[in-house]
């Protein structure tokens, strides 16, 4: 993002604490499509999508004073607020908890959601999805997406625990070593 | 801390897939501000992975941007201070990495399933050894029974040899004197046998050839001396034939003899009914 900005995340950061409006409407413009995707992957429904963005970009506003620089980069921040509001949702809903597996247990999933939602980085993400293996990009998913805990990837996926972390690794790896590529 | 070794340990890309226990977190946390090396290899993970997120971005629909403004506005009108509840959210999002854990509900009930499953578990493992002991039990009193027959037995060995060695000792004993009574008048080929101590006075006899007499009869031994027969008492026959049987103390006699008498015995010999009798020698 670094050459498109025209505040700096000091700037970004300082202008937030400040409360000043037009820094958070500069922040949704460049990070909403980010934190969509996530809420989108994670619920798998755009309505309620919809909703837990509005939710997370609350909480953005409200708990910028606690954002600390040292501690990281804001989006880092802003995606763990994401990914953590989303999986509660997911999580709070019972209904959903069958259907987390379900989806899982249905790979299509992860192209299907591609075809339906036009990506930002089209060509990235094409080539992304190519090259990490099915197995791969679903534990990645269970994981990082539906906040599974190693056990519950353990089950779903029907793998001995003490493997979840090594092919957790593993995808990372690769995913890590296309990214390089890119 | 071997710092390479932790680094590709697979601890921090699982931190950052949010695969850590909240302790795991906690400890990679402080790695991280410990070791610069560990935090510049988090750093590229986390990026990495930041990279792969922004791939599935996708853009929101048009009128959320609006939506979100006009709440802002709101909740600032009407909450200035974030709710209790509220910062303890924003504070364990930004406290932790790690996911949410498993729901306190859901919690109880691994845990029942878990403590039913060790209930069902301990119930069959009661349930076996339990047979097993029934199985012991019986073993036990089968074993014991043997034990008791095997000590009777040996209790008959040891009081027919110690009657054994009780005749061979007499045997050897050069003051028993043997006498052997032959059958006289109608009982002639019957035999019955005396071995007598004279210095000790001690008598047995050896019933080996006298019939089996009836029920209410029994036969007497006597020892004669000078013509005049001396009680030396009644004695058995059946199983006790087979065994010198101790009778009375005798101190002197020239002959012995047996009669078959009332039970009991008689102060005096019924002479027709004498079976045997023997003269000692010497």
């Amino acid at each position: 993002m670094g050459t498109v900005l025209t505040y700096t995340e000091a700037e970004l950061v300082l202008g937030l604490k400040s409360r000043s409006e037009k820094h958070f409407g500069y922040l949704y413009d460049h990070y909403s499509p980010a934190l969509f995707g996530i809420a989108l992957k994670v619920i798998n429904d755009e309505t309620v999508a919809g909703d837990v963005l509005q939710e997370i970009f609350l909480k953005i506003w409200r708990s910028i004073e606690r954002y600390d620089t040292d501690k990281g980069r804001l989006f880092t921040w802003m995606v763990n607020i994401a990914r953590n509001t989303a999986i509660d949702t997911l999580r709070s809903k019972a209904h959903k908890q069958g259907q987390k597996v379900q989806e899982l247990g249905s790979n299509t999933m992860v192209t299907e959601q591609f075809a339906v939602h036009q990506s930002v980085d089209h060509l990235g993400l094409t080539k992304v999805i190519e090259q990490l293996n099915k197995e791969q990009r679903v534990i990645i998913d269970l994981a990082y997406y539906k906040g599974c805990t190693q056990e519950e990837i353990s089950k779903i996926l029907d793998i001995p625990l003490g493997t979840v972390k090594t092919r957790m690794r593993n995808a990372i790896i690769q995913l890590r070593t296309i990214l390089k590529q890119l | 801390m071997d710092v390479q070794r932790y680094i590709s340990s697979g601890i921090i890309e699982s931190h950052v897939a949010g695969l850590v226990s909240e302790s795991e977190a906690r400890e990679v946390e402080a790695a991280i501000q410990e070791y610069p090396e560990v935090r510049a290899a988090a750093d590229a993970v986390q990026q990495d992975m930041e990279r792969y997120v922004q791939m599935w971005a996708v853009k929101p629909p048009a009128g959320l941007k609006k939506q979100i403004f006009e709440r802002l506005n709101k909740v600032e009108e009407t909450v200035e201070i974030p709710l209790v509840e509220e910062v303890a959210e924003t504070i364990a999002e930004e406290g932790s990495f790690s996911m949410p854990q498993i729901p306190v509900l859901k919690m109880w009930q691994y845990g029942a399933v878990a403590a039913i499953a060790l209930l069902i578990g301990s119930s069959i493992v009661n349930f076996v050894f339990m047979s097993r002991v029934d199985e012991y039990k019986e073993k036990y009193e089968k074993l014991t029974e043997e034990q008791v027959a095997l000590s009777t037995e040996k209790g008959a060995y040891v009081t027919r040899y110690q009657e054994a060695e009780k005749e061979m000792n007499m045997l050897k004993d050069p003051a028993f004197k043997w006498i052997k009574m032959q059958g006289v008048n109608k009982h002639t080929g019957i035999v019955a046998t005396i071995c007598w101590n004279p210095e000790s006075k001690e008598t047995y006899i050896l019933a080996q050839q006298l019939p089996e007499p009836p029920e209410d009869k029994q036969y007497q031994l006597w020892a004669i001396v000078n013509g005049h027969p001396v009680d030396a008492g009644v004695f058995e026959l059946g199983n006790m034939t087979k065994v010198l049987q101790k009778v009375k103390n005798v101190t002197n006699a020239q002959v012995f003899a047996v009669t078959l008498e009332k039970k009991g015995g008689s102060p005096a010999p019924s002479l027709d009914q004498m079976f045997v009798a023997g003269k000692v020698s010497g």
